[in-house]
């Protein structure tokens, strides 16, 4: 087609303008790949922080238990139950815990913080507890009077491993139960909730003080991957009464993740929206240079019987030529540095104190999601397209006349 | 019956307030097959009537006609199709598409009328092998004298066989050698083809091409 061949030429024609207009696409296209990577890969590593640190994929109580902590609301039948979970299609892992408020002091300090009694041996297999110990060391299984503390606890308390504490709590049978634990281990996990109010001691331990014979209040449950989670559910809820028990998963117990992530994706759209819009104005820049240099050559092909339809379509011909060979570029380029961010991960320490919030983790692994490329893609291909109307209409409305006589 | 038949043509022009009317009650007629020069000085109107020819512009009042077609009455999208299909258009300065090489420059009017690619350049090359320049085929415009790109931009003019060829100053810009052969070139192809030519000048020289001058005096008739 001679149109398109025309088209071509006249890119060929101002080699400088076209490189720039296809670098300017080529660098749109791959800032919103990486931007948009980037914001996948960090809010899928704060859901799989939130999974790995403490809620496993899934957990189950007895009906209304998450909300209240009433202590007398255990799980029933959590033998059964466990063993049944345990068999279970993904499962990888299944433990159980014992959770209250309580009191911990010392003589001098005292705070009120959630006190978790865990199965230390299944406990690592389904959360990664085990490795935000940054002093001391975990629980053992024999640990009866051991206790692990948040880092931000401990200095509020002023105390540090070896150190004793008390553990107050009100027991199942309602009296007051107390007990010393020395400090084995401080966690620091980043999140705050859990750094400045958890405590964490064996479920034997947690039993004993609660007067629970062998009872406990919540089965957390860790599967292969994310994408088991939804069959997982519904095979669960086929034999689970949800009358008497509640079936979380990890968003519904940490539901501030969700929304810390469509923040994010709310934050990144924004500049996204910025990046377009730097972009559009760049190649309308370029395409209307263009076009008005022209003006006497679209003056004389509109003489000769070129209609205003074909001139426009040469524009956009000319346009979409720069903007496919732009965005293959962009395209490369964007997987290349969202990949290799990927792998590298780009490390943002500083902001440890601004994430500890959010299970952020301070080095974001950009990860490349395709169905976002192509939303890209279209994303830059209608707005370019958009951007080259006006001077498309502006070439196929030259009037021969002025343009040919008065260029 | 006149291939062409201007009546009471009038043509202003508003420039800052100050009317100009350039054509004035202006009837002619052109008979088909006929090689007619438009003189008179600088500012007579021969451009413009030109222009109102060839479907590039609109009288002010008057009726410009084509055959049977008025031209005034004419849509945006007829009035392309017949300035493609009907007219050829020779310019001073020849306005050549400037990316294409010489035979696509030619080739173009063929492409908008949907000749199939080999006719095309076959009618293309034909056209540059009589005017002289089928050796210069394959050269981009800027690589080409201003006599040679004339002879493409006539080549371009007439490839498609329109009823009428109008030509505004075209030997303007080239030595008089060159513009002689140019006139030469397209008398023949008047006489051997019939093909009506229309053209603006004030040398005196090319007038004496014409077989008949239209004399052009502040926008009046000269008889
Ligand atoms: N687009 C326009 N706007 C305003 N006035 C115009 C326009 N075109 C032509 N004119 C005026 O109309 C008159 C006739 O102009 P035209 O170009 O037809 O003359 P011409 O005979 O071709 O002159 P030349 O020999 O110099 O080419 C002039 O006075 C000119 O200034
Ligand atoms: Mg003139």
């Amino acid at each position: 087609m001679l149109l398109f061949k025309l088209a071509f030429l006249n890119i060929g024609r101002n080699p400088r303008r076209s490189v720039i207009t296809v670098l300017a696409v080529a660098v749109g296209l791959g800032a919103l790949i990486f931007l948009w990577g980037f914001s996948d890969g960090t809010t899928d590593q704060m859901r799989e922080n939130v999974i790995q640190l403490v809620t496993g994929h899934a957990q189950i109580h007895a009906k209304d238990f998450e909300k209240k902590l009433t202590i007398e609301n255990t799980v029933p039948e959590h033998r059964s139950l466990v063993k049944r979970l345990s068999g279970m299609k993904n499962v990888v892992a299944v433990t159980e815990r014992a959770k209250c408020e309580a009191l911990v002091g010392t003589s001098e300090n005292s705070r009120g913080i959630l006190l978790v009694g865990i199965d230390p041996v299944r406990e690592v297999k389904v959360t990664r507890l085990l490795n935000y110990v940054t002093r001391g060391k975990f629980l053992m299984p024999d640990d009866k009077r051991g206790i692990l503390l948040g880092n931000r606890l401990a200095e509020r308390l002023e105390v540090d491993t070896g150190d004793k504490i008390v553990v107050m709590t009100q027991a199942m049978d309602g009296t007051l139960a107390g007990f010393a634990y020395h400090i084995k281990g401080i966690l620091h996990t980043g999140s705050q909730s859990l750094d400045e109010m958890s405590a964490y001691i064996t479920l034997d331990s947690a039993q004993e003080l609660l007067g629970l014979e062998g009872e406990v209040h919540e089965i957390v449950v860790r599967l292969k991957e994310r994408k088991a989670l939804p069959a997982f559910l519904a095979s669960v809820k086929s034999f689970l009464d949800l009358k008497v028990y509640e079936l979380m998963t990890w968003d519904q117990v940490v539901p501030e993740v969700e929304q810390w992530a469509a923040w994010g994706e709310a934050i990144i759209r924004t500049i996204l929206v910025a990046v377009m819009f730097v972009i559009g104005v760049g190649i309308m820049n370029t395409v209307l240079m263009s076009v008005f240099e022209r003006t006497k050559e679209f003056g004389v092909m509109i003489a000769i019987g070129t209609s205003p339809i074909q001139v426009m379509k040469l524009i956009f011909f000319e346009t979409f030529v720069l903007e496919f060979f732009g965005m293959i570029l962009g395209i490369i380029g964007g997987y290349a540095v969202t990949g290799y961010f990927g792998k590298v991960g780009i490390a943002f320490p500083e902001l440890e104190r601004a994430f500890s919030k959010s299970y952020m983790s301070t080095v974001t692994y950009t990860q490349v999601t395709p169905a976002h490329v192509i939303q890209s893609i279209i994303i830059l291909f209608i707005l370019t397209s958009f951007i080259s109307l006006y001077p498309a209409w502006k070439a196929g409305h030259t009037e021969p006349i002025k343009a040919i006589y008065k260029g | 019956m006149p291939l062409i038949r201007v009546v009471k043509v009038t043509k202003s022009f508003r420039e800052e307030s100050l009317p100009v009317t350039a054509l004035d009650s202006v009837s002619i007629e052109v008979e088909e097959g006929a090689f007619l020069a438009v003189c008179g000085p600088s500012g007579s109107g021969k451009t413009t009537l030109l222009n109102l020819i060839g479907c590039l512009d609109k009288p002010t009042s008057g009726n410009i006609y084509l055959e049977d077609d008025e031209i005034s009455a004419l849509g945006q999208k007829e009035l392309t199709d017949f300035r493609l299909r009907k007219i050829g258009f020779i310019f001073q300065d020849y306005n050549l598409i400037p990316t294409f090489t010489a035979i696509e420059n030619v080739e173009y009017v063929l492409w908008l009328q949907g000749v199939a690619p080999r006719e095309r350049r076959r009618l293309a090359l034909e056209v540059c092998e009589r005017f002289g320049v089928a050796a210069l085929a394959f050269r981009r415009p800027w690589q080409l004298s201003r006599g040679q790109q004339q002879r493409i931009a006539v080549a371009r003019a007439v490839v498609h066989r329109p009823r009428l060829v109008l030509g505004d100053e075209l030997t303007a810009n080239l030595d008089h050698k060159t513009g002689q052969e140019l006139m030469a070139f397209l008398k023949e192809l008047n006489k051997e083809e019939g093909v009506t030519f229309l053209y603006a000048t004030h040398d005196p020289v090319m007038m004496g091409y014409a077989d008949k001058i239209i004399r052009l005096y502040d926008g009046r008739i000269l008889e």
